[in-house]
């Protein structure tokens, strides 16, 4: 039972939470926001390099065991075929959303993305999901109290229906990117091509940072084929392409760069987002 | 500094009167019963991981770059084929699941420092880390702050280091946001003359590997040693 203040006490606290523009009201009407602020609110929220920030310090934490097993489960349902790594990175640093990327611990937003694969997958239904959210917590309702904090299936699936991914079965011995090599062609660019990173519209998820994107940089490295992030992220039929590692000067990547005119940034591009310098 | 020999800020963190489960060790638990009830994976297999996780840490890594700095031919293994010369130091990058660990794929590259190249590394969309070889990473290179700000101001960051690079020394940042993992393998530091496998492995550092120190005679320890408490703590990491 909760009681009517302390319902309204929470939806005030939800309303402080704010993760807009402060200038802009709630759901503007088109002509409030130009393309500057549309492509501000449609970028994926994990992209965050050379956003400004302050100093802050840096400090090592205690790892919690939820968050250790946080990480068995989601290597282990890459191990089993339910989802590819690349469908993980977007589904719990991209599609969480602005306020939950920023306000969620780090494990907490990878825990999120394993509740929703397996619910967006039908593999489990979300009120059966709730229902073993209530289980659990009563189990423990006078709190741990010396009591260990575990896990007890009620029993063991066989697993034989379950629908998995051909990658868990055809990456074994090969690896990944290895699985995918010799199915890109020729690479388009070699190294100390100069080029310049498309300015590609970007909705949904890209693994190409924004800080590249229209910069001039050179090929560092031709890295290996694997199919585009933002196609292996939806688990769908893709073909491979080659993959660089760039290299960008950053005295001239920076405005205002104050190191020295030889620093340079190397991130790594697959072959649709490069064009050859003019 | 506080009885207990650090100083984090203990007002905001969040310590109930009653030992209550969490939230996310709710969720945690709900999904892992689940995934077992229906077969999606076994207790076996979710044991199994947990074993292999549990035993990932920066000490293979530290051996492999002694080892480079002992043997020259090692070092040329190293940089040509790493994911061999991790075999050497015990690290299979194909393990446990003979694709390997899947969110680190299995593409590895070592970048060699010279006299007048410092290498730096991040992942500036989420953290990706050569864990196989160097353990998880530590909390500090997970923040969106170390990510956001190395890549455009990587001798101001290296500085809250400790770290002073001359200009004659370039800066060579590697956001590693793909399939690559990277790993830093740092100049052998004067004074270190005679010195054997064993005691170069003392002071290579996980944060030397990271980029963000210098190995140094006498130095054994990382950095950053400042740790926040956890509510429950696990064994590993």
């Amino acid at each position: 039972m909760s009681t009517a203040a302390e319902r309204a006490a929470q939806l005030d606290l939800v309303a402080r939470l704010k993760s807009a523009y402060p200038e802009l009201p709630d759901a503007p009407t088109p002509d409030l926001l130009d393309h500057e602020r549309i492509t501000a609110y449609l970028k994926p929220v994990h992209d965050v390099g050379g956003e400004p920030d302050a100093p802050m310090k840096y400090e090592d934490k205690q790892y919690e065991l939820w968050e250790h097993m946080t990480y068995v489960i989601c290597e282990v349902l890459a191990w089993r075929g339910i989802w590819l790594s690349e469908e993980r990175r977007r589904i719990g640093n991209v599609d969480v959303g602005r306020a939950q990327y920023l306000g969620l611990p780090y494990y907490g937003r990878w825990l999120l993305a394993v509740a929703r694969v397996l619910v967006e997958k039908h593999h489990i239904g979300l009120t059966e999901l709730s229902e073993r959210m209530a289980e659990v917590k009563a189990r423990y309702g006078g709190g741990l109290a010396g009591k260990k904090l575990d896990a007890t299936p009620k029993s063991q699936g066989d697993g034989s229906q379950v629908k998995r991914n051909e990658h868990h079965k055809r990456a074994v011995g090969k690896g990944d990117p290895q699985v995918y090599a010799g199915q890109a062609g020729q690479p388009k660019f070699k190294v100390g091509d100069a080029v310049v990173v498309r300015e590609l519209p970007v909705i949904f998820y890209t693994r190409t940072p924004e800080y590249v994107r229209g910069a001039k940089g050179e090929i560092a490295a031709v890295a290996y084929e694997s199919p585009a992030a933002e196609d292996e992220t939806w688990d769908r039929p893709a073909t491979p392409e080659w993959f660089y590692v760039v290299r960008f000067n950053m005295s001239e990547l920076w405005y205002g760069y104050t190191g020295t005119t030889d620093d340079v940034v190397q991130t790594e591009i697959p072959e649709h987002w490069l064009q050859a310098a003019p | 500094m506080t009885d207990h020999g650090h100083d984090h800020d203990h007002d905001r963190t969040v310590k109930p009167m009653v030992d209550e489960i969490t939230d996310f060790e709710v969720l945690e638990i709900a999904l892992r019963e689940l995934c077992i009830e229906k077969g999606i994976f076994t207790a076996e297999e979710h044991r199994r991981f947990t074993e292999f996780a549990e035993q990932i840490g920066p000490t293979p890594a530290a051996h492999l770059v002694a080892k480079a700095w002992l043997d020259p031919e090692f070092k040329k293994l190293a940089l040509a084929e790493p994911m061999t010369a991790s075999k050497e130091v015990g690290v299979d990058w194909m393990e446990p699941t003979g694709f390997g660990t899947p969110s680190d794929f299995t593409a590895f590259q070592i970048l060699a420092n010279t006299p007048t190249v410092h290498n730096v590394i991040v992942c500036a969309l989420c953290s990706c880390y050569p864990r196989p070889i160097l353990g998880n990473s530590p909390e500090w290179y997970r923040t969106p702050n170390y990510r956001r700000r190395l890549v455009r101001w990587p001798r101001q960051v290296l500085a809250e280091f400790g770290l002073y690079l001359p200009d004659e020394i370039s800066v060579h940042v590697q956001d590693s946001n793909q399939k690559h993992r990277f790993m830093v393998m740092p100049l052998r530091p004067e004074g270190t003359q005679d010195w054997t496998e064993a005691q170069l492995v003392e002071i290579i550092t996980r944060d030397c590997l990271i980029g963000v120190a210098l190995p140094k005679a006498g130095v054994t320890t990382n950095v950053i040693t400042d740790t926040r408490p956890a509510v429950h703590p696990g064994t590993a990491g």
